[in-house]
């Protein structure tokens, strides 16, 4: 298909659209609205991005983000390591922290299980995850992953394979509604379903 | 075209939009496949619920837009929670999701492939029989007009006991004979069970467990359901492999 604009301007627009819920229409506004605002501000956006992108990494324990080989909350000896909790997304643990009564440590998936659109166990750190039980001493593996279709779907498999290893594996509580992503839920509604977790099928 | 509908469906995937809202796509049972937008639906307490969730059955208000419509009202027809009380449940009726995505088009009314689906469901949620997906593939292949010869040799005719009926051949349309044969190996089990499936004895096709025989008819109805509709089937092959 002939493009009917230049290369540099499609080229702007291929790579926006490929970011996570920017569709072509969007990926064209964004495009065009950056081609008419100052020099200045676009090279402050570009560099917070390089900036951020250079300086923040995965923690290489739990994939949090970090700015060292460890995050802060691996770092800390505070914090009692046989009690993991598995979360989707870095953003999720913010969420978890904000509740104040967890005081293990976590493990990011970078993800869910999406059979639909063929994201499968391999293409999350689930790998990660079990290697870490020995050398750790986990004992208690609570799975925060969103309660959703995906969320559950990962959640299950997860305990499918964590259970025979002779771990105790827990789901947060029902008592957050079906359908929500974590990151929405408020600090209460958070706390009271990692207090009333309960053990998970498989 | 616009204004305000009612129709019954259920969703078949979903897409994250924006901050936290999502596009359902459903297959409705009086306006086929619909592409809908629901606002605030990722937001914990949003009205919504989990009626809008991968694999939830629901009554619809929807309101006809341009490109996307938009869910105005759900409600629902049955609760999501015995689909996502286990693992198999759960893969199974993603794999009878996948499938009906494929073959279901824009708009274009399909009440059979609806009350299939629904069915499907139902029966997963009763009981995640190993069969259960590979028998409602077949299913929608002999709704697609693919039916499988399954009584004679489709080269040379010959029928049991005078020949014995060993292979399968999705270009041949059927099972061949040990001299005719091409496509790939079929054990007696798997026949028999194919015929079930097929020759409505479903539901003693339902009551078997696990085995290689079925292993065998859920493989071969993967690739025959492939074969129509000329792509890879993604949520099957996820839980074969494990
Ligand atoms: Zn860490
Ligand atoms: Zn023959």
């Amino acid at each position: 298909m002939a493009s009917t604009y230049t290369p540099p301007v499609q080229l702007l627009i291929d790579e926006l659209g490929r970011l996570p819920g920017v569709g072509p229409k969007s990926a064209q506004r964004i495009a065009f609205h950056l081609l008419k605002i100052p020099a200045d501000d676009v090279n402050r956006l570009a560099e917070a991005i390089i900036d951020a992108k250079k300086r923040v990494r995965f923690c290489e324990r739990c994939f949090n983000v970090a700015d060292s080989t460890l995050c802060p909350i691996c770092n800390d000896d505070a914090r009692d390591s046989s009690l993991v909790c598995v979360v989707e997304e870095s953003r999720d643990i913010v969420a978890l922290e904000k509740t104040g009564e967890f005081r293990g440590r976590y493990h990011v998936l970078l993800g869910a299980m999406s059979p639909l659109e063929g994201i499968g166990p391999e293409d999350l750190k689930i790998r990660e995850l079990v290697a870490r039980i020995e050398p750790e001493g986990i004992e208690e593996v609570i799975l925060c992953t969103n309660p959703n279709t995906e969320g559950e779907v990962t959640a299950m498999y997860l305990a499918r394979l964590l259970k025979p290893i002779g771990l105790k594996v827990t789901r947060i509580a029902s008592g957050l509604p079906v359908g929500g992503d974590l990151e929405y839920a408020d600090e209460l509604t958070l706390g009271r379903a990692l207090e009333g977790r309960r053990s998970v099928e498989d | 075209m616009s204004g305000l509908y009612h129709d019954t469906g259920v969703v078949l995937r979903t897409y994250k939009l924006r901050e936290s809202d999502k596009i359902v796509v459903i297959h409705t049972r009086d306006n086929g496949k619909v592409r809908a937008v629901a606002k605030g639906v990722r937001k914990t307490r949003s009205k919504f619920g989990a009626r809008l969730e991968p694999m939830s059955h629901v009554k619809l208000l929807l309101y006809r837009g341009r490109e996307l419509d938009i869910v105005s009202q759900a409600e629902a027809v049955e609760p999501l929670s015995p689909m996502l009380s286990s693992l198999d449940r759960a893969s199974q009726g993603l794999a009878a999701l996948e499938a009906v995505d494929q073959l279901s088009l824009e708009r274009e009314p399909n009440p059979q492939l609806y009350k299939m689906l629904v069915g499907v469901l139902r029966t997963i949620a009763a009981e995640p029989s190993p069969l259960n997906v590979p028998a409602f593939y077949w299913k929608l292949l002999a709704r697609e007009g693919f039916s499988p010869q399954l009584d004679e040799c489709v080269r040379c005719h010959g029928s049991e006991p005078a020949v014995q009926l060993v292979a399968f051949d999705l270009n041949e349309g059927g099972v061949l004979c040990r001299s005719c044969r091409s496509g790939q190996a079929i054990s007696p089990a798997a026949l028999g069970l194919l015929r079930d499936i097929l020759g409505g004895r479903l539901q003693h096709a339902l009551r078997q467990e696990e085995s290689p025989a079925t292993h065998e008819v859920s493989a071969l109805a993967t690739r025959a359901l492939e074969y129509q509709i000329e792509r890879r089937l993604k949520a099957v092959a996820m839980f074969e492999a494990h």
